[in-house]
């Protein structure tokens, strides 16, 4: 049986022309920043890195000896090359030793000719992913307690610091953007009630919110921590911290949603809405809070970085994060301890800076592009 | 210029009013008050703290105590008594106040010197080689806290100094010996243990205006009166200092109010990076010790800081842009 096929005589019907959400604009824009997807890209692999950090971490946050006391170990390097035959194996370190030098009554540390070769899937400490996936594999160790791989060194305690650096991503990473997550949504809060209500509860929001600013960051922070006491539970502080950077971030955000929502009631899809008979927390939820959508995705996203420089400044100065938790702020304190002049003879204790300044530049370029994407008159 | 003076102090009091008593009732919050560290100090006898107690007024309610605290604060400058120092606040305050803003000062000078002349150079020679170098660089300084790379630098310092011997000042405010030094000489010694955390303070702030100070210029020399000038045969110079920058920085003279509490909290950390005795150790110090009226004083002068540096820069404002009638 042959088909007949009738060529269409009509010219065929075009796809109607779909509008495009202002969320889909801005996302062909962002699409085509570069810098902004390298960016964004690489804080979710360093979200990978926190939440398998206990599996990629060698050691365990605060695992430590105390008869074997390695205090500030050195960097060990990585050696694939045997020294007596020359010949490629499989990778090792040297263990070291500690000896006084009686000159300078420094210890100092000296590898010895002891290898400790470095397997990859060693069984170690056993730690808990996400707090429910129970483990003990850790990609890379040598598995023996006395000799272990310093790839970043180790700190005052003498725990290894690439760990504790892996560990303290968790913690670095989770205050900036949850804090800054919490104050969005005060701030929202607060300004929609202070528009919607007006009248007294308006002036005593507003007043607070300046209030708030005119008292000076640093101190306003040290004072609200200072409410506390200072040996507080760890896990407690770090919900203090939170919520104190929380607290006294939401008055700008606050203030402007206010005046966009004052501005907006006037307008008239909301009388429109109003006329139709929708209910007050229908126009304000559906219809008015969503012209604050663009202003709120650029200023969180450039709201983190700041909140967890913040953050590390806080934990440096000691009333952020506690042992036996870090933050990459408070592992920068010992930078400090017995005195800066012993610095050079310790340089690896900056290696976590360098961790906040990543971090803080990737999320930077996610929210300068967001912004570009969201600008109209940056459309190309 | 009087009136709108008059009018800019009115305006302020009730902010000071609520601040001091939100700062009050977080003080209160704390458990214990001012008295505990006191009461567990052996060399305080219970008479003192009896004393004390009712020199406070301690032992009435929280709002009495409010209003004493401000009676004491605005008609005898009386912020308490400094439990760690047993020194009145304010005497042991303001000598820190003082030299925090010695190193606030000179760190603005150099926060300018370095914003202004990038900014406006990438403004003029847009996309050039230069403008993205220092782009770039400048990206990169933005994610760097300050204390961290004050201890960058002060490492560097140190290879320096192992290096070649120089004695480079990172500590401190004063080299030892300074009670013996000539007057001349003390200013020099103090000035020379200011210029390195002076200069960090101001290179990690500075990323940020210079990106702001090219964005507006950028934004200005695009305007019409802009090109008028040009066109009317005003030389390049003139276009871009008097006509654009003038009106670039309007922003910028706005914000200034902000940076003198700003930057003595902003100078916070390199404070203690530096071991300056400026504010912050102090303050730190005082949490440890629980030394409550101490934090309070230092964050009321704060405060008070904050709101003259807002009426300045109001007034500055005026003086920049005739556009603002004042008075």
């Amino acid at each position: 049986m042959t088909r007949v096929t009738t060529v269409p005589t009509s010219t065929p019907v075009k796809a109607p022309v779909r509008s495009q959400s202002q969320l889909s604009v801005a996302w062909g824009q962002f699409r085509k920043n570069r810098l902004a997807q390298i960016g964004g890209t690489m804080i979710i692999l360093l979200y990978l890195m926190a939440i398998f950090a206990p599996f990629l971490a060698p050691d365990g946050l605060s695992n430590y000896s105390t008869s074997n006391i390695t205090r500030f170990h050195p960097p060990t390097p990585v050696n694939f090359r045997d020294p007596e035959t020359g010949a490629f194996g499989r990778p090792f370190v040297f263990k070291y030793t500690q000896q006084l030098n009686m000159d300078t009554f420094v210890n100092e540390f000296k590898p010895s000719t002891e290898k400790c070769p470095i397997y990859f899937g060693v069984r170690g400490d056993s730690y808990r992913i996400l707090g429910l996936f129970p483990g003990n594999l850790h990609l890379f160790g040598t598995g023996q307690p006395d000799c272990k791989v310093y790839l970043m060194g180790g700190e005052d305690l003498g725990r290894d610091l690439l760990s504790r650096t892996l560990y303290a991503s968790q913690i670095s990473l989770t205050i900036g953007v949850a804090a800054v997550l919490i104050s969005t949504l005060i701030g929202l809060f607060m300004g929609a009630m202070a528009a919607y209500f007006g009248g007294f509860v308006d002036t005593v929001i507003m007043r607070l919110v300046e209030v708030l600013a005119s008292i000076p960051t640093l101190f306003l922070l040290i004072l609200l921590r200072s409410v506390f006491p200072k040996e507080i539970n760890p896990i407690l502080a770090l919900y203090v911290i939170l919520g104190i950077l929380a607290f006294i971030n939401w008055g700008g955000l606050a203030r402007v949603t206010r005046g966009q929502l004052l501005s907006v009631r006037e307008q008239d899809f909301v009388s429109a809405a109003r006329s139709l008979g929708a209910s007050d927390n229908r126009i304000m939820i559906r219809h008015m809070l969503p012209t604050m959508t663009t202003y709120v995705i650029v200023t969180t996203s450039l709201a983190i970085p700041a909140t967890i420089l913040t953050e590390s400044g806080l934990s440096f100065l000691g009333i952020g994060a506690v042992e036996p938790y870090a933050s990459w702020g408070s592992l920068l304190k010992q930078a400090q301890d017995g005195g800066l002049s012993s610095l050079n003879t310790r340089p690896w204790v900056l290696i976590p800076g360098f961790f906040i300044v990543f971090t803080v530049m990737c999320f930077q370029l996610l929210g300068d592009g967001l912004r570009d994407a969201f600008d109209p008159r940056k459309r190309s | 210029m009087i009136p709108f003076l008059l009018r800019r102090v009115v305006q302020s009091i009730p902010t000071l009013f609520l601040a001091s008593l939100l700062i009050f009732f977080v003080i209160q919050l704390a458990p214990g008050d001012f008295l505990t560290p006191a009461k567990l100090n052996p060399n305080i006898s219970p008479e003192q703290i009896a004393a004390l107690e009712s020199n406070f007024g301690l032992d009435r309610h929280p709002i009495e105590q409010y209003l004493l605290w401000m009676k004491n604060m605005i008609f005898n400058l009386n912020f308490g008594l400094s439990f760690q120092y047993q020194q009145p606040v304010l005497d042991v305050a303001i000598p820190r106040v003082l030299n925090s803003l010695w190193l606030v000062l000179l760190n603005l000078i150099f926060f300018y010197a370095i914003a202004i002349p990038l900014g406006v150079f990438g403004a003029v020679r847009q996309n050039s080689l230069g403008d993205k170098a220092v782009n770039v660089v400048l990206y990169f300084l933005l994610g760097f806290p300050s204390f961290f790379l004050a201890l960058i630098v002060i490492y560097f310092i140190l290879q320096i100094r192992n290096a070649t011997g120089w004695d480079i000042p990172i500590n401190g405010m004063t080299s030892n010996g300074f009670d013996a030094m000539a007057p001349l000489e003390k200013v020099w010694d103090v000035l020379k243990h200011l210029l390195i955390p002076a200069l960090v303070l101001a290179i990690s702030d500075a990323a940020g205006l210079t990106r702001v100070i090219r964005g507006l210029m950028l934004e200005v020399m695009r305007s019409d009166y802009i090109r008028t000038a040009r066109a009317k045969g005003v030389s390049e110079r003139t276009a871009i200092w008097k006509h654009t920058f003038r009106n670039a920085i309007l922003p910028i003279v706005a914000g200034i109010g902000g940076l003198l509490p700003a930057a003595i909290s902003g100078a916070g950390l390199t404070e203690v990076v530096f071991a300056y005795p400026g504010i912050t150790p102090m303050i730190l110090d005082a949490i440890n010790t629980q030394d409550l009226y101490l934090i309070a004083g230092f964050t009321v002068l704060g405060t008070v800081l904050l709101v003259i540096g807002n009426a300045l820069s109001d007034i500055l404002l005026a003086v920049v842009d005739p556009r603002i009638k004042v008075g």
